[in-house]
Formats: structure tokens, C-alpha cells, sequence
């Protein structure tokens, strides 16, 4: 047999080098402050028009539906739509169907975005006023369906506590003020780390217009709701948040028949999608180098062979 | 992240710990790994209760059987005798772990998959219905002013840059579709070049989705070093902005 040493090594290298090496490329990456540049794909325009479109001091359904598994995409995706929903004063009502850990931790977002707001010495969001949470409801599919035929009933018992008054029903909050029908909010928004855009799409239909912020595992499946207009705009993984935050950070010009969208000069725009694109576009090159020089090493071992 | 004061230090720190004992499972399944693993899974259960009565049972089931009283601006609401019989459906759910009597729990199985099937005529075309729809595209171009997409394109036009994807788009969902049609045996070369042909572009769409999916697990690994060595590390322990 012929010798084949390094190529024979290269092929059988251990996995566990590999995710050191994977390790190392993630975190070295994401000390270099650098912006790699990024252009901004029609599904995410889209939804940055239609989120943008949404007009002052109206109230949208935003149902978060991640935990910390997914905070990677997930999170950076909240972040950047709370940003453009608190600067464009924007209501929102919160619910979650998809894991009982998901409210905890969308509220856990709504304060970091808080605590950034304050820090700018801008307003922040306070609940009962601004937002209400509607907490965890168990059976996503149950759930969409009550929505979608009748919203009070849906939402019935549920109570927040108001100031001064205690727990109080969330249809007396000033953000729920005059909507009885998923029909009357602008936008329905999910932030969602499984499958619950597909049950939403399922069940409210054409009723309202509905957004949707997935993962990247979620997103070939999401892009044929996008193409048949069933959604109306789409952010997908990292990759979506870091093009998002560069449309907040530019904004949008005039194309296709849209209007140009303005941007958030001089304000916090780029985020966690930005800060880790750096690292993925690291690890994706040593999974190509990785994936090139295991067949280059299968090829040539065969060869001597 | 805030990181100031000691509180959040010590919580980052247990984040911290439990990440790195949860990775420790790369290396080999330890005992480790083990610990934290059921820590988590104990959390999780934990929570899903206390969540489950607090959120959904109390507010939806118990208080509209027993009532509330009047609190604040909520007047009184009279409890409901006939909630009651829910109780009962939801037990008969937990025969399922007895050999004997086992077959009680079919009856609320029956009862939630009864009210699936129902839905799932309008489920079904809700959400496939507006692709089928949509599948039905233009292929003759109606407009030659220009071959790509203007910035301000005349309404209802079909420029041939689009016509063109239109076409790519059809013979896709065709061959693709053709390789799905195993009810008999095709001896038609043509037939069997566009199977082939969706087998090869199948392959491709497998791909496409295989690397998104990679994408969102580096991208899960990344965030969890962020938290480790920027968020504990470079911001908690070394308090560095």
C-alpha cells in the first residue's frame, strides 16, 4: 500500500481539534470590532417598510416565541425590532405559545432595550401604558385558532397589573384600547424559534397582515410564505438581523415602486447581528476549508491507493 | 448586558458555569456535563408548572369555575358549575400509565384529535392554498422597455428578466413534482430526464437548507461565546466596556 501519511492523517483528524478550532475562530472574531458589509435582501426590506408603515401610537400583536436556545438569532432580531417599535412609539401586546420560558425572556429584552433607552435619556417603555404582556398560552394551535375567530375570548382572564389599581384586565390597558379582532391591530409580529409562524399563517390567514423573524433553520420554509404573499416581510437568522440593523442604520432608498424608508441617523442601530457576523463569516470559512481539505485529502489518498 | 453590582456578576457566573459544564459534553459525556444537564432539565420543569397553573389553568379554567371576587376596577364574577367537568377529561388523560385501565386515556386523545382533524381541512388550504395560487405564473413577458426591473416599474408590467425567472420558477415545481410520482413506471426518456432533473434540483434545495441550518448552529455557538468571554468575562470579571 502506498504511503499517504498527511493526507491519511488530514481525513481523520479529531473532532474534537475541530471544535476547538471552531471555538477559537468565534471568540478571537468577536473581539475585532469590524462591520462586514452586508446588503440587505427584498424579504428583509419588506419588513422593515411594513414595520416602518406602522403608524405612531398604534398597537401591534407581538408574539415572542424563543428562549435562550435560540438567543443567538432570536434576540438580536427582538432587539432590533423593539428599537424601531420604541422610536417609532408604537404599542405592543406580548404574548407566547411556544415554551413557558419565552415571556421571562422577551421581558428580559424589553428591559436591556429600556436600559439602553434610559441611558440616551429617551422614554421608556412602561407596561400597562406602552405594552402589556399577555403571558404563556400552552397550545399554539388552540390559541390561534381563538384569536383568529374571536380576540377577547382568546384573551379572556388575562390581567396585568395596572398602576394603582392592582391586576386589571388587559382590554382596559390604554394598548388594547378599541381592538376586539385580530383584524383591528396594523401588524401581527412573530419572533420565533420554532414553528409557530407556520401555525399562525395556518390559522389567521389573510386576516392581518403578519411579519415574521425566524431562525435560519426556520427560513427556507418561511421564504415560500414570503413568495405567495401569505407573509408580508421576513427576517431570517443572523443574517437578517445584521441586515436589518443596516437598514436602520441607512434606511432604504426609493426602488421597485416603494417609497424610500428613512433610517435612525445618529442613534443605536448596529447590534448583535453586526457584532457577531464577523464570527460566523470566521467559522463558515473553516467549515469550507475544512469540508475543501477533507475531499482534496480523499481524492489524493485514493489516488495513491 | 448590565454588569454592574454583584448580583448580576454572580448570575453571569452561574451562566457561565453551566455553558461551559453543557459544552464539556464535545469533549466526552461526563458526569459534568451530567449535573448541569439535569440541573437544566429540573429548571425547565419546574418553571413549565408553576407557568402551566399561574398562566393558563388558574385564569382559564379554576377562576372561571370558583369565581373572583371584586378587586380594584374587576367587578365580581360568578364562578361556573359546569368547568367542573373538565377536570375528569383532564385525569383520564394519566391512564395511559396504567396497564390495566389504559384505555381511558384514549378518551381525551380522541377528543383533542377529533378537534385537530376538524380544523384541518381549512388548515390545510389556508396554508397551501395561496402557494397554489401563487405557482401559477406569467411566462410571456408583456413589456420589452427595459429587460431588468426599472427602479420605478409600470404597474401590472412583466419585464423579460422576470418572465425569465418566472420560467425557472415552473420548470422547478414541475420536474420537481414529477420526481414525486411513483404510482407507476415511466418509460418515457423525456419523463425521466425531468425526474432526474428534480432529483438534482431537490438536492440543491437540500443544500440550500442544510447551510442555513449549519449557519443558525455556529450562530447559537457564537452567542454562547459572546456570553462567556465577552458578557462574564471581558464586561463581568474584568469589567471592561
Amino acid at each position: 500500500m502506498a504511503n499517504t501519511g498527511v493526507w491519511d492523517k488530514l481525513q481523520t483528524v479529531d473532532r474534537r481539534i475541530l471544535y476547538l478550532l471552531l471555538i477559537v475562530f468565534a471568540t478571537v472574531s468577536l473581539f475585532f470590532k469590524v462591520t462586514v458589509p452586508t446588503k440587505p435582501g427584498e424579504p428583509v426590506k419588506d419588513f422593515y417598510r411594513s414595520v416602518m408603515d406602522i403608524p405612531e401610537g398604534k398597537t401591534v400583536i407581538l408574539q415572542s416565541d424563543f428562549t435562550q436556545s435560540t438567543r443567538g438569532e432570536s434576540s438580536g432580531q427582538m432587539e432590533a425590532l423593539l428599537r424601531i417599535l420604541m422610536r417609532k412609539n408604537v404599542k405592543f401586546a406580548l404574548l407566547s405559545v411556544a415554551d413557558p420560558q419565552a415571556p421571562l425572556v422577551a421581558l428580559n429584552v424589553i428591559r436591556a432595550i429600556n436600559q439602553e433607552r434610559k441611558a440616551k435619556g429617551e422614554r421608556t417603555y412602561v407596561a400597562w401604558e406602552d405594552f402589556v404582556n399577555l403571558g404563556y398560552f400552552p397550545n399554539a394551535e388552540g390559541t390561534a385558532n381563538s384569536m383568529a375567530s374571536n380576540l377577547t375570548t382568546a384573551m379572556a382572564g388575562r390581567r396585568e397589573n395596572a398602576p394603582g389599581k392592582g391586576p386589571t384586565d388587559v382590554f382596559q390597558s390604554p394598548v388594547l384600547q378599541g381592538i376586539r379582532a385580530v383584524q383591528d391591530v396594523p401588524a401581527y409580529i412573530n419572533v420565533t424559534g420554532s414553528k409557530t409562524s407556520n401555525i399562525l399563517i395556518e390559522r389567521l390567514g389573510k386576516k392581518v397582515p403578519f411579519l415574521a423573524m425566524v431562525t435560519g433553520v426556520m427560513g427556507p420554509e418561511t421564504l415560500n410564505y414570503y413568495a405567495s404573499g401569505q407573509v408580508k416581510g421576513v427576517v431570517i437568522g443572523l443574517n437578517g438581523v445584521a441586515e436589518i440593523e443596516t437598514l436602520m442604520d441607512k434606511g432604504l432608498k426609493a426602488e421597485n415602486g416603494h417609497p424610500a424608508v428613512a433610517g435612525f441617523e445618529g442613534q443605536i442601530n448596529l447590534g448583535r447581528g453586526t457584532g457577531y457576523y464577523l464570527a460566523l463569516h470566521a467559522c463558515l470559512t473553516l467549515m469550507i476549508l475544512a469540508i475543501v481539505i477533507g475531499n482534496v485529502a480523499m481524492v489524493v489518498t485514493r489516488r495513491k491507493k | 448586558m448590565d454588569t454592574t453590582g454583584s448580583y448580576p456578576l454572580i448570575k453571569l457566573t452561574v451562566g457561565a458555569l453551566c455553558t461551559i459544564g453543557l459544552y464539556s459534553v464535545l469533549y466526552k459525556e461526563t458526569k459534568l456535563y451530567r449535573f448541569f444537564e439535569h440541573i437544566f432539565l429540573g429548571l425547565a420543569s419546574g418553571w413549565a408548572l408553576y407557568f402551566l397553573w399561574g398562566e393558563t389553568l388558574k385564569p382559564t379554567w379554576w377562576d372561571r369555575l370558583v369565581g373572583t371576587v371584586a378587586e380594584g376596577t374587576n367587578p365580581e364574577v360568578p364562578g361556573y358549575w359546569a368547568w367542573a367537568f373538565l377536570l375528569p377529561i383532564g385525569i383520564m388523560a394519566y391512564f395511559v400509565f396504567s396497564k390495566k385501565h389504559n384505555w381511558i386515556s384514549r378518551v381525551p386523545i380522541g377528543i383533542i384529535l377529533g378537534l385537530w382533524s376538524g380544523q384541518q381541512v381549512q388548515v390545510w388550504f389556508t396554508r397551501y392554498g395561496a402557494q397554489m395560487e401563487n405557482s401559477m405564473k406569467p411566462i410571456v413577458p408583456n413589456t420589452w422597455s427595459s429587460f431588468i426591473v426599472p427602479a420605478d416599474p409600470e404597474p401590472g408590467a412583466l419585464y423579460p428578466s422576470q418572465a425569465i425567472g418566472n420560467i425557472v420558477f415552473l420548470i422547478t415545481l414541475i420536474s420537481a413534482m414529477s420526481y414525486f410520482l411513483f404510482s407507476f413506471e415511466t418509460k418515457s426518456k423525456f419523463f425521466n430526464k425531468m425526474t432526474l432533473w428534480g432529483r438534482w434540483l431537490l438536492m440543491i434545495g437540500f443544500g440550500a437548507i442544510f447551510g442555513s441550518t449549519v449557519m443558525t448552529r455556529f450562530t447559537l455557538m457564537i452567542d454562547r461565546m459572546y456570553y462567556v468571554f465577552i458578557e462574564f468575562m471581558w464586561q463581568g470579571l474584568l469589567r471592561r466596556p
